[in-house]
């Protein structure tokens, strides 16, 4: 890795942390507030690609296991790692680099504004959405031992923020490619 | 201080943005002056190895930037125009330490050093502080106590006094002045730089100017008008 | 920042971090072979007392563990609702023994001890070409440092908004705090670059 690359996974990492921070935004449509930290785990994978991206994301996950309150509401230190929904926090990673890898290959910057925030999207929904949940949803089953049907139903209920989320992400991603690009193509 | 220039050219995104250049600098304190975009900036870059020649040779003390970049680097430090993205570890006495790292001084020593270099510059209360919470002077400041550290023959300041209010201007601009390292400026500020010992001035990727101070000032106003 | 770790003398302060990372390693691999909600609750109560042991106080003992417990709590009444009492008490009392001997752990041990600590895990990583050790520490430090720099921006952005009477929406803040973060990068390498930290080769 370039000192480059190692800076922008570095100055990401410090954006996820600091997204965790600041309070709630609310959505101009509806009134959800957004906690913008798992967000920023897609925009890692969006604007990095999945190398850096994925190298971002596990940074934050290294000061969480180092003791640093960097999780929104102050959370951190290695009982998170305890947590019966850590499953999801350790799904980052995999939802950085999947996205990541997908916005690689799905993504360049010849495309038509709509191709690409397609792409994007689908990027950030598989990796953000499918992967990072997956995994939750089978360490939850694990933990409680109510089988994945169960854990599923449970899980049902952060699906529609996370979508959303991924629809942010891949307005972001593509307003950054614009004004200054990162991400790097896969054939 | 020896720094040569041999044919060095640098090319950036296929545009050549320093003419093939032939140079030798050995004057204690340099300027080095131009419009935006001159060339002044990857010049500086050129002699600290960040930029390495497309064409040609640069060498400093003897040593090739291409072959021998880290010892270029233990030779002449940089200071870059942005002091906030110069201190790179949360407290400054672990950024100050971090230069030292591949010495492997003992612990002593390297705190030794690290007193000893605060003190040089006045700011041995800031020490144990936070970077965000130091002021832009008390940050170019830090910048000069991190690099010269590793006591480097040579020290480069890309725009050192841009970013500052008059106060903090002032307060810099005397440390420049009192550095008994070799230096090399580039600056806006043609004060800063009146009573050096030699000054370049850059224009479209060419060395235009090269003499002393005032003549080359005085060419150079003429030039931006 | 100010990291989970307390200052003090105790047994577990003086332990090696490794010998406290491998034993949570242990413990947690014990918790999960074990299906006795009895022995469970021991292990837990275990726990406690090692937590305790710290002194902490009582009011920074709950609030450092209050979120992860309402999560467990939260878990295990799912769990109640459709698996019964006996397994919301083993997902009850093995999350719990497992959380307090992790925070255990976490308030004994110093931040630049675990970075020296996953600094020689890395090495054989480094042996094989696969990271540079010493990058991990450098990493934290960046991001440790440039956290608060980001939430000056992030204010900025905030005020720009209000000044011109936009309503604060997520892209409009997170679009320009990217881009206006990330276009430092190339001068923070030069930085890094220029004081030959991270040795070329």
């Amino acid at each position: 890795m370039t000192t480059r690359d190692l800076v922008l996974a570095a100055l990401f990492a410090a954006i996820i942390v600091a997204l965790g921070l600041v309070p709630p935004i609310m959505l101009g449509f509806i009134p959800v507030p957004i906690t913008a930290q798992s967000l920023g785990v897609m925009l890692a994978g969006v604007i990095l690609g999945a190398r850096r991206g994925g190298f971002a994301v596990l940074l934050v996950l290294l000061l969480v296991a180092i003791g640093l309150p960097v999780l929104s509401g102050g959370r951190g230190g290695l009982a998170t790692f305890a947590s019966p929904t850590a499953g999801y926090l350790v799904g980052w990673f995999f939802a950085a680099v999947v996205t990541g890898y997908c916005s690689e290959r799905f993504v360049d910057r010849s495309q038509a504004g709509i191709v690409q925030i397609t792409g994007f999207f689908l990027a950030a929904l598989l990796g953000g959405v499918v992967v990072d949940h997956a995994l939750g949803i089978f360490y939850l089953a694990y933990i409680t031992g109510t089988g994945l049907a169960t854990a599923f139903i449970g899980d049902l209920s952060f699906v529609p923020g996370d979508v959303l989320k991924a629809m942010i992400a891949a307005l972001a991603g593509r307003a950054v490619m614009v004004g200054y690009p990162l991400l790097p193509h896969r054939a | 201080m020896d720094i040569r220039f041999e044919q060095a050219e640098a090319r950036f995104e296929g545009r050549t943005v320093v003419q093939p250049l032939t140079l030798s600098l050995t004057e204690r304190r340099i300027g080095v002056i131009g419009l935006n975009g001159s060339g002044k900036t990857t010049f500086a870059r050129m002699i600290n190895g960040l930029v390495l020649p497309a064409a040609g040779l640069v060498t400093v003390n003897g040593f090739d930037t291409v072959k021998d970049g880290d010892k270029v680097r233990g030779q002449a430090g940089f200071i870059f125009q942005n002091p906030q993205n110069q201190i790179i570890l949360p407290i400054l006495k672990e950024d100050i330490a971090l230069g030292l790292k591949s010495r492997k001084l003992s612990k002593a020593e390297t705190d030794d050093a690290i007193d000893a270099v605060l003190a040089r510059f006045g700011i041995a209360h800031l020490g144990e502080r936070r970077a965000h919470e130091l002021s832009g002077g008390e940050l170019q400041l830090a910048a000069l106590a991190s690099v010269l550290v590793t006591r480097p023959d040579i020290l480069i300041m890309d725009e050192p006094t841009n970013q500052l209010d008059l106060r903090n201007r002032g307060l810099v601009e005397r440390t420049i002045h009192g550095l008994d390292e070799n230096v090399i400026v580039i600056s806006h500020d043609l004060g800063l730089i009146a009573d050096f010992d030699r000054v370049l001035c850059f224009h479209e990727g060419r060395l235009a100017d090269d003499g002393a101070p005032a003549e080359v000032i005085a060419r150079y106003r003429e030039l931006a008008a | 920042m100010k990291t989970l770790y307390v200052e003090g003398d105790t047994f577990l302060h003086r332990l090696s971090p490794r010998t406290k990372l491998l034993g949570l390693a242990v413990v947690s691999l014990v918790l999960f072979l074990i299906h006795s909600p009895a022995i469970l609750s021991v292990a837990a109560a275990l726990g406690g007392i090692v937590y305790a042991s710290l002194r902490l106080g009582w009011r920074q003992s709950w609030l450092r563990l209050r979120p992860i417990l309402l999560t467990i709590v939260v878990v295990a009444l799912f769990t109640l609702v459709f698996n019964g009492w006996h397994d919301a008490l083993i997902v009850v009392t093995r999350l719990t023994a497992l959380a307090v001997f992790a925070a255990a752990v976490t308030a004994t041990t110093s931040t630049g001890d675990f970075i020296d600590e996953i600094t020689r895990l890395a090495m054989p990583l480094e042996r094989l070409g696969l990271v540079r050790a010493a990058d991990i520490g450098l990493s934290i430090g960046l991001v440790i440092r440039f956290v608060p720099e980001i939430l000056g921006r992030y204010q900025a952005i905030r005020d720009a908004h209000r000044a011109r009477g936009l309503k604060v929406r997520p892209l409009t803040l997170a679009v320009p705090l990217i881009i206006l973060t990330l276009k430092n990068a190339d001068e923070i390498a030069a930085a890094i670059d220029a004081r030959g930290v991270r040795a070329q080769k």
